[in-house]
């Protein structure tokens, strides 16, 4: 019941195969074919899609593990034709050497058990009419099987021409699975036959046992086919084409993306961080925005970017303005401040030197001396609390010029200089780490 | 002295650090960004500005913009969000917030938010052609691409005629048509548009698109060569040209490619990372499917279906039939999944069911236009025939495509069954011996095969030996007996009787020892006729003698009794 359950479900699935014309093979004997001679192939790939060569079976042949450029070169003149061809040459080869093989099944075609498979009989119907003769079994029939011989007349002559479903259809209640016929119109080559030995000197009582060769009968096994499916090869992804679903500029200017370049973003994006911090660094405007405080995971494996991190930070220090402090009132110029003190000044400080930080009063006393002495004055009264602040930088300021100025740094080598007046700056040695 | 100084002390040469100082410090243009397509950049500037105080309405929607260009779908539709939720926008907003849903997949989101700018904007389907304005389009566009993806044809019609003769439209029924796998129509549309405007590089991407989808991946590479000359570092034409040398070469060359992208890319570049890390997986042959590809199903149509082959590949069936059971198939790449799951299922399960609708998907595959030609349309063809026994037609279309197979296992396995059916054993032995996987190899399909293989090509030992090698079982005990009647059949004897022998130890069934007995005469036989070595008349004696019938007696009576008279020396 299963069984032929399946088969008609075959059938009918014959019925609607696009193949059963296309698959017949012009042939001598054979009856018209409406198809020229590459009936196997349905409307020509390349004309069909009006590109000529090369197409698919190349393409396809050269996935995965096909070399590279052989296989172009190779086949980048194949064409159509010759794509095509091989196919068909074999067929061609499959038939001839079939053709050879049967011609027994018209003689003993009908009645045949339960081998019958209709499978077969469109196969050898429809598509394959030369099949219907085989020499083969003319052979073996003559020997081991007469039994053999009818189970090759599954392959029915009845129906020749008629491929289509009626008869199928007729068929399909007595049959049965095709496994034996295939086993068998295949095992038969070169099988046992007693007709060789029936003329071996033998003795009678010999002759008589050789009969109990014959009156055993081997089955006919029959054996599971298992298709092992092919698994496609793996599918890259590229992706849809531009839809033009594409969101216009607020301005409403006419834009060509997707027309003159592609709507994706440049690959070398800015990175958003190291932007806001130049942004910051240029505007010199406050913000709200949070500083985003960047993250890498995985990093001992992302030496690329941490080194394109340190390269732009670095890149950002060095552009950097040096920070300007606008004083609120006038400040002498540091060229005046760095006048040479009048000389019985400086006899003095020989003997006194200048007050130290040990001296008993606080940071803003001292600022206030230190800054009298050097004439940096602190203006009072500003409204702000760090009036200071800015006499101060003034005193920094005027204590790097000394320390970058060339001359005074060789004055300092040869000792020329006051050792109270180096005494001095060197203990305000903190000031470059002053930040404003 | 120095001759070989290059910039002049004097000029313009000279004062470049400072110049470039200079052009550091003035705070840059948004406009500049846009230019260079530098999304992200254009992001931080104008975010900065927002927080600074300095942004106006437009910031928002400016911010909104740059997102959906940079592919951060979601982010632009937060801003759009905020921007409509403030209430009292323009009716654009809406179409704008609809772009986004519909990349985000949110369909019916998208068409909430078009049909609603639509209202807004005073329009309506009917009237939508007579305007002229980018969003009308733009909406029109929208709607008709949502309608495909509702599978509503008769909306998309609708929406079809409203399309206008501008380029905008056309390229967008083109991506339709790409989307139906209807390629030709296609590249129809961008060939005619490019005729009149030659600078539209990037319509050669899109056409190298199509191609590539119609497996003409040498032409494909050849259109996509111009835009890349224009664009190198271009990630949707960089991952197209890995795509076709994946097709012409192998995974190891598609590599490369990406490898390229990667390199130049910055670090903060994350546009098509998805389709890259999907790629990667596919050019290395499977490796970090399982971390790579499951987040990305739905997202990259080809994550699932890669999922599926990776785990046929794995030999888990029943992972693959899960993945692909509820997937209703459009494009022949599924359908062949289809069909190889349903076969491979239908094969371990012994389901009819699954066999015959293994064999639909690979008929409906094999028997297209535009597969029919192909070698996976060939495959589905020849698995087809299988499925239906009609092996003489599987030898057809596997004969045609054998010489991009030499190697392979799974094509060998069917390839030399499909061969042995129609009783070409001679090359179905040569080609199950080319077989080298074990598992394949100890399968008892390939066994009970090559067994008979080798008894009707006259090895009936080399079968012997099959039999010897295997474990006692129902398989093992099923091979016996295939032996044992093969040979017989075919007059081997002596190894019919050896099987028969042990056949009948196994089971006393009195057939086993007709068989025997005809097998061990059939050997005195050929002795005789001098076919077969006159010492094995004594392993024959001792074959008989393992059986407890009266015959016996009479057989070795009658064998002792010609050795004598022909000299055969006999314990």
């Amino acid at each position: 019941m299963d069984d032929s359950d399946e088969e008609r479900a075959n059938a009918q699935i014959h019925q609607n195969q696009p193949y059963d014309e296309s698959l017949e093979v012009p042939d001598g004997e054979e009856v018209a074919s409406t198809y020229s001679p590459t009936p196997r192939v349905p409307p020509g790939p390349g004309g069909h899609l009006g590109i000529p060569d090369r197409r698919r079976l190349q393409g396809g042949r050269s996935r995965g593990s096909t070399p590279p450029n052989a296989r172009m070169s190779d086949n980048s003149d194949d064409d159509f034709g010759d794509k095509i061809n091989p196919p068909d040459q074999e067929y061609v080869n499959q038939m001839r050497m079939q053709q050879g093989q049967n011609f027994n099944d018209e003689e003993d075609d009908d009645d045949d058990d339960d081998d019958d498979n209709d499978d077969d009989d469109d196969l050898d119907v429809g598509r394959q009419p030369p099949q219907m003769s085989r020499p083969k079994d003319s052979k073996l029939a003559a020997g081991d099987g007469q039994r053999i011989g009818e189970q090759q007349g599954q392959f029915n002559s009845e129906d020749d021409d008629d491929d289509d479903s009626g008869s199928d259809d007729e068929d399909d209640d007595d049959d049965d699975d095709d496994d034996d016929d295939d086993e068998d119109h295949v095992a038969l080559e070169g099988a046992y036959d007693p007709a060789d030995y029936e003329n071996l000197p033998v003795s009678p009582e010999i002759k008589e046992m050789f009969q109990y060769i014959t009156r055993y009968t081997p089955q006919s096994i029959e054996l599971e086919h298992k298709l092992k499916p092919f698994i496609p090869d793996f599918i890259p992804a590229v992706g849809d084409i531009d839809a033009f679903i594409k969101i216009n500029r607020p301005d409403q200017k006419p834009s060509t993306l997707g027309l003159t370049v592609l709507d994706e973003p440049c690959a070398k994006q800015s990175d958003p961080v190291v932007l806001d911090l130049q942004l910051r660094a240029i505007s010199k405007q406050t913000t709200d925005k949070k500083l985003i405080v960047k993250s890498l995971s995985e990093a001992e494996k992302n030496p690329k970017q941490i080194e394109s991190w340190i390269e732009s930070i670095r890149e950002l220090h060095r552009v950097k303005p040096p920070p300007n402090v606008h004083y609120l009132k006038n400040m002498p110029d540091i060229d005046t401040l760095m006048q040479e003190w009048p000389p019985e000044f400086e006899e003095l400080l020989k003997e006194v030197g200048l007050p130290t930080a040990e001296l008993d009063c606080d940071l803003g006393e001292y600022t206030e001396l230190i800054c009298s002495i050097l004439d940096i004055p602190i203006y009072k009264n500003t409204n702000h609390h760090n009036e200071k602040v800015q006499a101060l930088h003034v005193l920094f300021t005027l204590y790097s010029e000394f320390k970058n100025s060339q001359h005074f740094k060789s004055l300092a080598e040869d000792n020329k200089l006051d050792n109270a007046l180096k005494g001095d700056f060197h203990e305000d040695q903190g000031p470059d780490r002053f930040v404003l | 002295m120095m001759l070989s100084r290059q910039k002049p002390a004097i000029g313009p040469g000279s004062t470049t650090p400072a110049k470039e100082n200079k052009k550091k410090k003035k705070l840059p243009k948004v406009e500049e960004f846009l230019d260079n397509r530098d999304y992200t950049g254009a992001i931080t500037l104008l975010e900065f500005n927002r927080n600074s105080g300095k942004g106006d309405q437009d910031t928002d929607a400016w911010i909104a913009y740059c997102a959906f260009h940079l592919a951060d779908y979601k982010r632009a539709m937060e801003e759009y969000q905020r921007i409509t939720n403030r209430g009292n926008c323009h009716p654009d907003t809406y179409v704008n917030l609809g772009c986004t849903y519909f990349f985000l997949g949110m369909y019916p989101e998208a068409d909430d938010a078009a049909q609603k700018g639509l209202k807004l904007a005073g329009l309506s389907i009917d009237t939508l052609h007579n305007d002229h304005s980018p969003s009308s389009r733009l909406q029109n566009r929208l709607l008709f691409h949502l309608s495909h993806k509702f599978n509503d044809e008769k909306r998309l019609m609708g929406y079809h005629g409203q399309l206008q003769d501008i380029i905008e439209d056309q390229l967008s029924l083109a991506s339709i048509h790409y989307l139906r796998s209807h390629y030709q129509e296609a590249i129809d549309i961008y060939k005619r548009i490019l005729l009149d405007n030659r600078d539209f590089l990037a319509l050669n991407v899109y056409v190298a698109l199509c191609y590539y989808k119609l497996d003409y991946y040498d032409v494909s590479q050849e259109v996509l060569a111009v835009y890349l000359q224009q664009y190198p570092d271009s990630a949707i034409a960089l991952n197209l040209k890995a795509c076709n040398h994946f097709r012409l070469y192998n995974g190891k060359a598609a590599e490369a490619e990406l490898k390229n992208l990667q390199d130049t890319a910055s670090p903060s570049f994350i546009f098509a990372r998805d389709l890259i890390k999907h790629n990667l997986v596919v050019f290395r042959g499977g490796e970090g499917a399982l971390q790579c590809l499951p987040p990305l199903i739905d997202v990259i149509p080809e994550a699932r279906l890669n999922l599926v082959i990776y785990y046929l590949k794995q030999d888990d069936v029943a992972e693959a039939y899960n993945l692909i059971k509820d997937l209703e198939p459009t494009t022949p790449q599924e359908y062949i999944l289809k069909g190889v799951v349903n076969a491979a299922l239908g094969q371990e399960q012994g389901s009819r069911e699954g066999l015959k609708n293994a064999q639909q998907f690979f008929q409906l595959v094999g028997g297209s236009a535009s597969e029919s030609d192909t070698i996976p349309g060939r495959q589905c063809m020849a698995s087809c025939f299988f499925l239906l026994k009609q092996f003489e037609d599987v030898l057809i279309y596997l004969n045609s495509i054998k010489s991009y197979f030499y190697n392979d296992d799974t094509f060998n396995f069917n390839y030399a069954q499909a061969k042995a059916a129609v009783g070409n054993f001679k090359e179905a032995e040569e080609v199950f011996l080319l077989i080298q996987s074990d598992k394949i190899k100890n399968d008892y399909t390939y066994l009970s095969w090559l067994a008979r293989c080798y008894i009707m090509n006259r090895k009936a030992r080399y079968a012997w030996e099959l039999y010897l090698k295997m474990e006692t079982s129902g398989e093992s005990f099923s091979l016996l007996q295939l032996i044992a009647n093969d040979c017989y059949k075919m007059g081997q004897f002596y190894h019919a009787a050896k099987a028969f022998d042990v056949l009948e130890r196994l089971d006393p069934n009195p057939e086993y020892w007709e068989g025997k007995r005809g097998a061990c005469v059939g050997v005195f036989q050929l002795i005789i006729a001098g076919h077969e070595p006159r010492e094995t008349l004594r392993d024959v004696i001792n074959m008989l003698r393992n059986s407890t019938t009266p015959q016996v007696e009479y057989m070795v009576r009658t064998m002792r009794k010609w050795a004598k008279e022909n000299l055969v020396p006999l314990p």
